[in-house]
């Protein structure tokens, strides 16, 4: 009854987490490769003998009573070794997810977008070429313009670019101020690597 | 000769040791000292490999090190197994780090080195050492997440927006094959109460057929995405180009290797029996891998994205020998994965120096974009030529040892009567000549175009250029060794199969205890103090 239950709960858990992974978003991304750690978690702690109120170790020592005691445990004796690997899978999943956390973080802190799909697709969506600083009607913000300027210039560089474009782009959007701060509190960032 | 069995921690603890030691150094004071770094760094490398080579010499002797940690007896601690394969990928893992790290010394930007590229690669090195030499299932897990943390740093280090985006691809698919793994591991306990791999020779035997098809399922889905096979490779083409060259080399050299390691090693040992009914299964895998490295690497832009995409190609080549390892008509047993040993052999030492030059091409050039790129047989022409040499012993061409493994890999599947892959096999060829061949003219023949970006003066300097060209001459130098004393280098490998092929001498080797003694249910003795 008990594994019963725990095969439906992993079952859930990792078919909760490929979903939260099959979709766009980072943040689902991290909740469903937690899900997924919890999943193998439970499997591992499934996959040892499930017994109640036994102990896994043994007494060491000498006497009647301990000896009574060992072969009573012995019967019904808890698995140690599941545990042990539980144990270590979770410091290794722990020490994992933060890492992605971070990862996640840096990527939304230069994108500014949660969604996970082509960079190139995401930029060519968020930038309009014709666009000129003199335009008052334009939707965003021009730091936000320059951001995506700069987003594409990163992204062209030296790999999947256009070169024109780009400096195209650069020269009618593009007004780099050394002093100027962006909402991150540091300098804003430079025409990743292009002379 | 014997050797101690002690031995065989070194390969693991001597790179975490360094690493830390680094890592102290590194803070103490508030200075860097980044000579002492690299000075500790190539130490420790040089010692690993020379470990590596002496465990080398022992093992193809017949000697199987075991080393049961803290006198535990084999089923219940922890074994450190060295057989030759074992021993043959310890001694490559040394070779391609020993080439890498001066490249990297002479590459690597200055940020990167100060934020500690040393202890990371170290780290890598030491994951990658621990796996090959782990003997239970789990260590095996445990290892593969230390050498995958320690690529993802490398992977991410510098934080540009193109590592970022590789990065997630490579991490989230690399994790999501680890989960597979641990299930397998969790499964296997489960169903067969040990994870020493020994132990689980021992018992899958007697398991069920539908055990032994889930296990095999979720441990070739766990391993061929490491490795980067057909339907899994994903991550690879997306992340490879991203890191400095250096990272790059390192990645192509040793990651994906370490996937096929763990096939070659699990698959003989814990189901010859299926090795032998998956083989029209595990030869479609092999030939789609090798096609689709080949036609995917046909499409990419860049230098180094051609040559990091051709790699799953090559995954394909060694897979195609695990499939064949046990067939065979006329020939010695093993001949298929003897081979795929050497064609790995051949792989690891070729894929780095190309990488490498590749990738200097790419820092002197200031973009690894082909069509902006050119004339740099003219500019740079001792690293035209070492690219020139790398290239064609990649493609299969004889005085190297492209050649002779590819042609064992061919009179083994010829062997078996597999036509269809032979001849897919002889077109990937081509189409690898093809790849490196429009690198060759297009990046290093052609007018010479003005780099738009300023390039590192990386072939200029004196002491630069031959930290750059010293190593990918000496990786040549050995492909040129392998190719030309073909027979001896065959023969190595021909004995490294037969010992992966020999399950009973593994189990022999490993299990000290007796047989009926182990397989009953463990219970705790009389008088137990």
């Amino acid at each position: 009854m008990i594994i019963l239950a725990l095969a439906i709960t992993v079952g859930m858990l990792f078919a909760t987490g490929t979903y939260l992974i099959l979709r766009r978003g980072q943040i689902k991304l991290l909740l469903g490769l937690g899900l997924l750690s919890h999943g193998v978690n439970l499997l591992l702690f499934g996959a040892g003998r499930l017994t109640k109120g036994s102990p896994p170790i043994i007494m060491s020592g000498h006497g009647e009573q301990v000896k009574r005691l060992t072969q009573a445990a012995a019967e019904n004796l808890a698995d140690p070794l599941p545990q042990a690997l539980i144990l270590t899978a979770i410091v290794i999943s722990f020490g994992i997810t933060a890492f992605v956390i971070v990862l996640v973080h840096r990527r939304h802190e230069l994108t500014r977008t949660d969604v996970l799909q082509g960079e190139m697709a995401t930029l060519l969506h968020h930038i309009d070429p014709f666009y000129h600083p003199a335009d008052p009607q334009g939707e965003r913000t021009m730091r936000q313009r320059q951001h995506q300027v700069w987003l594409l210039a990163q992204a062209l560089e030296e790999d999947v670019d256009d070169i024109d474009v780009m400096e195209y782009l650069i020269q009618n959007n593009w007004r780099f101020d050394e002093q100027e701060e962006d909402d991150r509190g540091g300098p804003l960032p430079g025409p990743g690597g292009t002379p | 000769m014997s050797a101690d069995p002690n031995l065989l921690a070194v390969p693991i603890l001597l790179p975490l040791v360094t690493a830390s030691l680094i890592l102290v150094i590194a803070r103490w004071g508030g200075r860097r000292r980044i000579g002492l770094q690299r000075g500790m760094a190539s130490l420790s490398v040089l010692l690993n490999l020379g470990v590596a080579l002496f465990l080398l010499q022992t093992t193809l002797a017949g000697q199987r090190l075991v080393l049961q940690m803290g006198q535990w007896p084999a089923p219940f601690g922890i074994t450190v197994y060295a057989d030759a394969l074992s021993a043959l990928m310890l001694t490559l893992t040394g070779v391609v780090a020993a080439a890498v790290l001066p490249f990297a010394m002479a590459t690597i930007d200055y940020h990167r080195e100060r934020m500690g590229f040393y202890p990371l690669f170290l780290v890598l090195l030491m994951g990658v050492n621990g796996a090959f030499l782990a003997g239970d299932l789990f260590n095996l897990y445990v290892f593969f997440e230390v050498l995958l943390m320690a690529s993802f740093v490398l992977l991410t280090l510098g934080g540009r927006l193109r590592q970022t985006s590789g990065g997630i691809r490579y991490v989230v698919l690399n994790l999501l094959a680890s989960t597979v793994f641990l299930a397998g591991a969790g499964i296997t306990y489960g169903t067969l109460g040990t994870l020493n791999m020994a132990h689980i020779a021992q018992r899958m035997d007697s398991a069920p057929q539908g055990v032994q098809l889930l296990l095999a399922g979720l441990l070739l889905v766990a391993f061929g995405s490491k490795a980067a096979l057909f339907p899994l490779f994903f991550w690879l083409p997306s992340s490879y180009h991203t890191p400095p060259p250096a990272v790059t080399a390192l990645f192509g050299g040793l990651l994906t290797k370490v996937g096929v390691y763990a096939l070659f090693r699990t698959f003989p040992l814990f189901f010859p029996g299926l090795l032998q009914d998956w083989q029209p299964f595990l030869l479609a895998v092999a030939g789609l891998s090798m096609l689709v490295g080949a036609l995917g690497a046909l499409a990419q832009p860049t230098i180094r994205r051609i040559l990091s995409f051709h790699i799953v190609n090559h995954v394909g080549f060694m897979l195609m020998g695990l499939a064949v390892a046990t067939s065979g008509n006329r020939l010695v047993v093993g001949f298929g994965l003897g081979a795929a040993i050497l064609y790995l052999m051949h792989h690891m030492i070729v894929k780095t120096a190309l990488l490498m030059a590749g990738g200097a091409a790419e820092l002197d050039s200031g973009s690894g974009r082909l069509d902006r790129i050119g004339g740099l047989a003219s500019r740079r022409p001792l690293l035209a030529g070492l690219y020139f040499l790398a290239a064609i012993s990649l493609a299969g061409i004889p005085p190297f040892s492209g050649f002779i493994s590819k042609l064992g890999l061919l009179q083994s599947v010829l062997d078996g009567g597999h036509w269809l892959i032979a001849g897919v096999t002889v077109l990937v060829s081509v189409l690898t000549l093809i790849n490196v061949m429009r690198i060759w003219q297009e990046g290093f023949w052609g007018p010479y175009s003005q780099p738009r970006r300023i390039p590192r003066k990386l072939l200029t300097a004196p002491q630069e250029r031959w930290l750059v060209l010293a190593p990918i001459g000496l990786l040549l130098a050995l492909s040129l060794a392998i190719g030309l004393y073909g027979e001896p280098a065959f023969q190595l490998s021909l004995r490294t199969a037969t010992q992966v092929l020999d399950r009973e001498s593994y189990i022999q080797a490993v299990h000290p205890l007796s047989m009926d003694q182990v397989s009953e249910p463990l219970v705790p003795q009389e008088g137990l103090d």
